[in-house]
């Protein structure tokens, strides 16, 4: 069907066309600000601190110590694109993974196969917040808080007096192993997070899902009105959460060679700081995938080498505290809703030339 | 006459001089001229959007005046806040005022004045208010018990208890938003007598309405508006209902260009059987063939918003049935009727209609994803950037490029990239809610061809309007409604600005008249 209005002029095709970026891999400023904060932080500890990049298997390696607080940052970032959250990451992370435990323990199955068992168990639990959320109409803070307490004593429960341990050395490799290539060693981990890093990113910048996901996080009504199936929507996003928690409960019982009840627990809080460092506005909508995984590195490194550097664990979290104000109360100051952090900042540095972009603006009435 | 005050009555004049009021580049009011004289009730009359209210909020301090001034017994005042104007004695009641449910009567007609009493300890003088609240509400004769809670009170005493606070207050100067539209015939009675007394005690009044035979009845001094501009104002004896309703219509005089060609033909592909949501609107039922625009008129709540939504699924009906070309579609959530071909656009832009923060483009595509091409499961940038062109192109939507989110632009603009992304969709039926609302003078021509083209290539279309000469210069027949109920259908010769409006005010004197 075409309406093509018969007066007036149309206004030449290079205007409408003009500068669509090729999105696939796109940086927006506050991506690349943290991109280059990274390669500061990695290179001063490289250049500063002994024993932080020694090789490139060593540094490599030190990923493993955080990489689950990235697999669940990236279920966790299409939540909070949808303008929720989901407080029970840490206790489906424990859940499943001690279900699959236990699975592999007193039922004998397969550790690969209790471990595809926890993972759709991470599903469930992913749905029952959802069925919560949308069905019951609780918000997403006191319906995953609710469920974190019942996933908790739940993982507290199955897991028993002694938490199965011991898992088969092939499993354990998932947790910390590496792949070697002669001298050269590749985690095992981080063969598991770069393809799903991937996969997250394309989801969300390139899929429908990905762009109903954002529509529904910027205003949730005017998705409705679109026909976009928003309880489908949050449904997905949940279960996928609760999917990627108990991939990072699996892997970290493969690092630790058993499965805790209390083991999801401190994936929680850093999780979310790394969520919204990477630019995930907490109501919704604002933000890109690609600011998540560099912050997952970015906070994960910064802790690495603190400890390495001999900063106590204390002061370590001080530090992430700090940057996690100063960076949002920065983000704030230079608003990206008009222009975009990078050209507020240019903005700000050439200040007599800029006229700025709110001359041209227009509010709607 | 009851004496209200203690002291002789302090006299309040009123005027304004030249006000004006723009919001961007919508001028609402122009060069407006009033005097608010003690002892006289000042009625405010014009068409939804004639810029009455906005009048009174200027009066009570809620907006400050793009130019003109306001005076007071002659010398010039300046009203900074609600606050200001309060202190100089304005009060407005607004139209449904209630604020704090939970407080009672007597907290509400103190609320933020309560008297402090106590050398030391400084408390609230409960006693005083309790004992004041009670005196001014027995010099209203007001049977309202002090201590009920504000949320048991219906509308009606809600007002009069706004009254009594004015007066508690000093307040000589009370205006009132559209008191009567929410409340019963014998409650308007009721407000008259007292809105009577106050003005023979030496109060000023004012009030907005619809209603032709209350103006009537009550008003000392009427002043028209339309189009923000004062038309005519004179004292009562020189009204009666005919010179009311043309004045405020008004257009009877001059030409609205209607369209020369119809493309109505005889396929019906909206059939509305009815319909009901309690308590909204009831037995609605009428029908829209393929090339038809279908107006509906009537005041603001008379609830034409909510059929649409009822009609296009996003909100429950209570009775009745919808047809969508022959096939029965009552109560389908609104993602199927998108794709069986019925799009609706909603009358706020920003809540409802569009993702202001998204870019252009994503606006165009978010009304069917699956129109993008998609490869791999990923959206091709390509082909959206193409839907994107096209759209814009076609539309003439003014933009610096795809990628500008879409509250950068004029409401004009973003208007057309709303029915660009519905159009696209190929509907058979379009449901338009206020398809003009902020949209500026120049870009209204536009959207107007743009529905027309929409008839013209065969979808029905149905508009929602609260400007008549929106309907009639648009529609092939226009119903009216009143109070969730139609009360007129217009065809041929009847679309006329004074029918139309006559057709949906008439019915308003006809309940409103005591």
């Amino acid at each position: 069907m075409s309406v093509s209005p018969t007066v007036g002029a149309t206004p030449g095709d290079d205007l409408t066309m003009a500068k669509r970026r090729r999105r696939l891999f796109s940086l927006g400023g506050w991506e690349l600000s943290l991109l280059v904060l990274l390669i500061i932080v990695t290179t001063s500890f490289g250049l500063g601190v002994p024993g932080f990049f020694d090789n490139l298997s060593g540094f490599l390696a030190m990923t493993s110590n955080f990489l689950p607080f990235g697999i669940v940052a990236l279920g966790l970032s299409l939540v909070i694109f949808t303008g929720g959250i989901d407080l029970s990451v840490g206790a489906t992370a424990s859940l499943a993974a001690v279900v699959a435990a236990q699975l592999w323990a007193t039922m004998g199955l397969n550790i690969w196969v209790a471990s595809l068992l926890g993972l759709a168990m991470g599903g469930l639990l992913g749905g029952i917040n959802a069925a919560v959320i949308v069905l019951l109409r609780i918000e997403p803070l006191i319906a995953t808080l609710a469920t974190s307490f019942i996933y908790t004593s739940a993982a507290v429960a199955v897991a028993g007096d002694s938490p199965p341990s011991g898992f088969p050395d092939a499993f354990n490799n998932m947790g910390s192993g590496a792949m070697a290539w002669g001298s050269f060693q590749f985690p095992y981990q981080l063969l598991i997070f770069i393809p799903l890093a991937v996969l997250f990113w394309l989801l969300v910048t390139r899929s429908a899902f990905g762009r109903k996901l954002v529509t529904v996080g910027y205003n949730s009504e005017a998705a409705r009105y679109s026909g976009i199936r928003v309880p489908r929507v949050l449904a997905a996003a949940y279960v996928i959460s609760g999917m990627m928690a108990a991939l990072a409960g699996l892997v970290l019982s493969a690092y630790y060679s058993a499965a805790r009840a209390d083991m999801g627990d401190v994936l929680l809080l850093t999780t979310i700081a790394m969520v919204v460092l990477g630019g995930v506005s907490i109501f919704g909508g604002e933000g890109r995938m690609g600011g998540v995984i560099v912050a997952v590195l970015l906070l994960g490194l910064l802790r690495q080498g603190m400890l390495i550097a001999g900063f106590s664990d204390m002061v370590t979290s001080m530090l992430t505290g700090a940057i996690l104000i100063g960076s949002i109360a920065i983000r704030n100051i230079f608003s990206t809703r008009v222009g975009g952090f990078g050209k507020r900042l240019l903005a700000l540095i050439r200040r007599p030339a800029i006229a700025g972009p709110d001359a041209t603006r227009h509010d709607a009435p | 006459m009851i004496q209200l005050s203690r002291e002789p009555v302090a006299q309040a004049l009123l005027g304004a001089r030249g006000i004006a009021k723009r919001f961007g580049p919508v001028e609402v009011l122009r060069g407006i001229d009033l005097e608010l004289r003690p002892g006289r009730i000042l009625t405010l009359m014009g068409e939804n959007g004639a810029g009455k209210s906005t009048m009174f909020r200027i009066l009570a301090g809620q907006l400050q005046p793009s130019a003109g001034e306001l005076t007071l017994n002659g010398e010039s005042l300046r009203l900074a806040s609600p606050h200001a104007a309060h202190a100089h004695g304005i009060h407005l009641v607004p139209q449904e005022p209630l604020l704090l449910p939970e407080l009672t009567v007597a907290e509400t007609m103190f609320l933020g004045r309560l008297p402090m009493t106590g050398a030391i300890f400084r408390h609230v003088d409960w006693k005083d208010v309790r004992r004041r609240a009670q005196a001014v509400l027995r010099m209203l004769d007001l049977d309202i018990d002090i201590d009920s809670c504000a949320k048991t009170l219906s509308l009606a005493q809600l007002q009069l208890v706004e009254c009594a606070k004015a007066l508690l207050h000093d307040c000589r100067i009370i205006l009132f938003d559209e008191p009567t539209s929410p409340l019963t015939s014998h409650e308007v009675d009721n407000l008259f007598v007292i809105m009577r007394r106050l003005a023979a005690d030496g109060c000023t009044l004012s009030f907005i309405s619809h209603r032709t035979e209350e103006v009537l009845e009550i008003s000392d001094d009427i002043a028209v508006l339309r189009d923000g501009r004062l038309v005519d104002s004179a004292e009562r004896g020189s009204f009666d209902r005919a010179r009311l309703l043309s004045t405020m219509v008004g257009r009877t005089l001059r030409d609205i260009p209607r369209r020369e060609s119809s493309y109505v033909t005889e396929q019906t592909v909206l059939e509305v059987d009815g319909l009901a949501s309690e308590p909204s609107f009831r037995r609605i039922g009428f029908q829209l063939r393929r090339g038809e625009i279908l107006g509906l008129a009537g005041l603001v709540g008379a609830g034409r918003t909510e059929i649409a939504e009822t009609i296009f699924g996003v909100r429950r009906p209570t009775a009745g049935s919808v047809r969508l070309a022959g096939e029965t579609v009552t109560s389908k959530p609104c993602h199927d009727l998108i794709r069986k071909g019925l799009v609706y656009v909603p009358e706020d832009r920003a809540r409802h209609g569009a993702v202001l923060s998204m870019t252009i483009a994503q606006n165009v595509t978010s009304g069917l994803l699956e129109r993008v091409r998609q490869s791999a499961g990923l959206l091709s940038d390509a082909d959206e950037t193409r839907l994107g062109a096209t759209a814009v192109r076609d539309f003439r939507v003014r933009c610096a490029g795809l990628d500008q989110p879409l509250r950068e632009l004029s409401g004009g603009n973003q208007q057309k990239v709303v029915f660009s992304k519905w159009i696209a969709t190929g509907p058979k039926v379009a449901i338009l809610d206020e398809p003009t609302r902020g949209v500026d003078v120049g870009s209204k021509e536009e959207i107007y061809e743009l529905i027309e083209a929409m008839a013209r290539d065969g979808m029905a279309v149905l508009v929602i309007s609260s400007e008549t000469e929106e309907l009639v210069r648009l529609c092939d027949r226009v119903l009216s409604l009143y109070e969730g109920e139609l009360v007129a259908e217009l065809t041929g010769d009847q679309i006329n600005p004074a029918a139309v409006s006559a057709s949906y005010l008439g019915s308003a004197h006809a309940e409103g008249a005591p």
